[in-house]
């Protein structure tokens, strides 16, 4: 036990793990929060989507970056806007009603593999790492990776705090939005772009396979035990990071875990232990 | 129809509804609903009683004629007078975390665009809709544990949260229980005597309209009743707006 706690505090020492934990509290509160509304929304595979529109976005700015010196360093810029310009088509598609929502993350979600998987198979020289990519590297994140999530984090918190009542409203019902005035489809947009800035955030921290469980988990596990809109969308940020906490100690405390799986499985448990609370209390 | 002395607070003028340029699904509907008063609209399935109910929330355009509400062409800011209550008020499938005072704020939303919080005066209107709907107890409870008589009561708190002259009614206690809905109707009565909200109450049950409803609207499609209750002769009218011969029992009148 004593062993155990004195690994912690020594990597807790390390700047590289101070580092993993700021981001990934960041990206935990930031992943969380949005993840409410994309669970009520009926999205809740929008991540995966989107994850996988940068996994192609991305590997076309690195490949632009082998062919072009001057724009090397840009790729999680370039997939950056990838994933937004994904996200913005994914919420037209849902919204000109010819697609339903899970249709329309399919789609882009096959697009962005089969784009990621082209351009990688054939730029494969400039340098990819693949695996950083897929799962995640957590260890290796920079301070610009954390002022990048922190920006994005507090305008995500602003706007959620300024169209609190537009964005419930539309997430709820939105015929009865519109009807009062809302205009809707700005609101949808909104989100969607915040989502795809998200993702981006989030891909160093558990890579595209798992985003989806940062962008599910936490609104999933708060739904069980809350009563209120407002209690979940402060609860779910607390159990995100939570997850992310747990999951990095556990990666600590077992080096050889990958921080991506941790963080996922923690998040997973949380899920679990939120649903045998509501048992609980639907049985007391 | 009923009194033309009173003030016209729903008109509509001749209006047909198309869908897809070829169902049609009302034609040459024309009537006035006056300040105040109690109307049941009536017809059989399919009859296009929400159709009529959409075209007057400004949901459905007309393809043909006009409809005026307050004397006024549809405009956001007159629809904000009219409160509606749909038969199917939210969806359940996600266990929406939202509890009974969140949801019947929502009613103020229209008003309170402008901040990014509610006012006091939305906080009081919620409490003084809640006492209306007797739901007071029910304020934190969440949507999804409220049975369907609640529920609907709590979405009829959210319309009356909203000031409105009108409240309208689709099929309000459809899976509600016979207590429930007897006390439902009960609410809905006492709106429209002590506040003088003007309402429209979509329903099959011709027991309840020929109760309650001081004007009854009978449609299939097209208009075949527009007047007072009392003038209402229901096997006359019913037989010929549902095509089928019908001779309607009074309570106590069967075997």
């Amino acid at each position: 036990m004593e062993t155990t706690l004195n690994t912690i505090l020594t990597y807790l020492s390390y700047g590289f793990i101070q580092r993993a934990f700021i981001i990934g509290i960041l990206t935990a509160l930031l992943s969380s929060i949005l993840s409410v509304y994309f669970v009520l929304k009926r999205l809740s595979l929008i991540g995966d989507g989107l994850a996988h529109t940068a996994y192609g976005g991305i590997a076309i700015g690195l490949a632009v970056g082998g062919l072009f010196p001057s724009l090397a360093g840009n790729a999680y810029v370039i997939g950056g806007a990838i994933v937004v310009a994904g996200s913005i088509l994914i919420t037209k598609a849902i919204r000109s009603a010819k697609f339903s929502g899970d249709a329309a993350v399919a789609i882009f979600m096959t697009l962005g593999l089969a784009t990621g998987v082209f351009v990688t198979s054939v730029t494969l020289q400039y340098g990819f790492d693949l695996d950083a990519l897929l799962f995640g590297s957590i260890l290796l994140v920079t301070w610009n990776q954390i002022y990048s999530a922190a920006l994005i984090l507090v305008v995500t918190v602003v706007l959620i705090t300024v169209f609190y009542k537009e964005l419930l409203y539309t997430v709820f019902e939105e015929v009865q939005a519109r009807a009062a005035g809302i205009v809707t489809w700005k609101f949808d947009y909104l989100l969607s772009i915040l989502a795809g800035l998200a993702v981006v955030v989030a891909i160093p921290i558990v890579g595209v396979l798992l985003i989806s469980a940062l962008l599910v988990l936490p609104a999933l596990a708060s739904i069980q035990i809350t009563q209120s809109f407002k209690q979940t969308i402060l609860l779910s940020p607390v159990l995100g990071s939570a997850s992310v906490i747990l999951g990095l100690f556990f990666s600590i405390i077992e080096p050889n875990a990958a921080p991506g799986g941790t963080i996922v499985l923690s998040g997973l448990a949380i899920l679990l232990l939120a649903i045998v609370a509501k048992k609980i209390k639907g049985s007391a | 129809m009923s009194s033309s002395l009173k003030e016209p607070i729903v008109e509509l003028n001749d209006v047909g509804v198309k869908y897809l340029g070829a169902v049609q699904a009302l034609e040459h509907i024309t009537l006035k609903i006056t300040k105040g008063d109690f109307v049941g609209l009536v017809g059989p399935n399919g009859a296009g009683k929400s159709t009529l109910l959409s075209v007057i929330l400004g949901v459905v355009k007309p393809s043909t004629g006009y409809v005026r509400l307050f004397g006024e062409p549809i405009s956001s800011k007159n629809l904000r007078k009219i409160g509606f209550v749909p038969q199917t008020p939210y969806s359940k499938e996600t266990n929406f975390p939202m509890t009974v005072n969140e949801t019947v704020l929502m009613g103020r939303v229209p008003y309170s665009l402008k901040w990014p919080w509610f006012t006091s005066l939305d906080h009081r209107k919620v409490e003084d809709a809640l006492k209306r709907l007797g739901i007071e107890e029910l304020r934190n409870r969440k949507i999804g544990e409220l049975s369907g008589g609640q529920t609907h009561r709590v979405f009829t708190a959210k319309a009356l949260a909203g000031d409105p002259e009108v409240l309208i009614f689709d099929e309000p206690t459809s899976g509600v229980d016979t207590e429930a809905t007897k006390e439902f109707y009960t609410v809905l009565e006492k709106l429209n005597q002590e506040l003088g909200i003007t309402t429209i109450l979509s329903t099959h049950d011709l027991g309840v309209v020929t109760q309650l409803a001081k004007t009854i609207i009978c449609i299939n499609r097209t208009l075949y009743f527009d007047d007072l209750t009392t003038r209402f002769d229901a096997s006359t009218i019913l037989s010929e707006a549902y095509d089928y011969p019908i001779d309607l029992i009074k309570h106590g009148d069967h075997p």
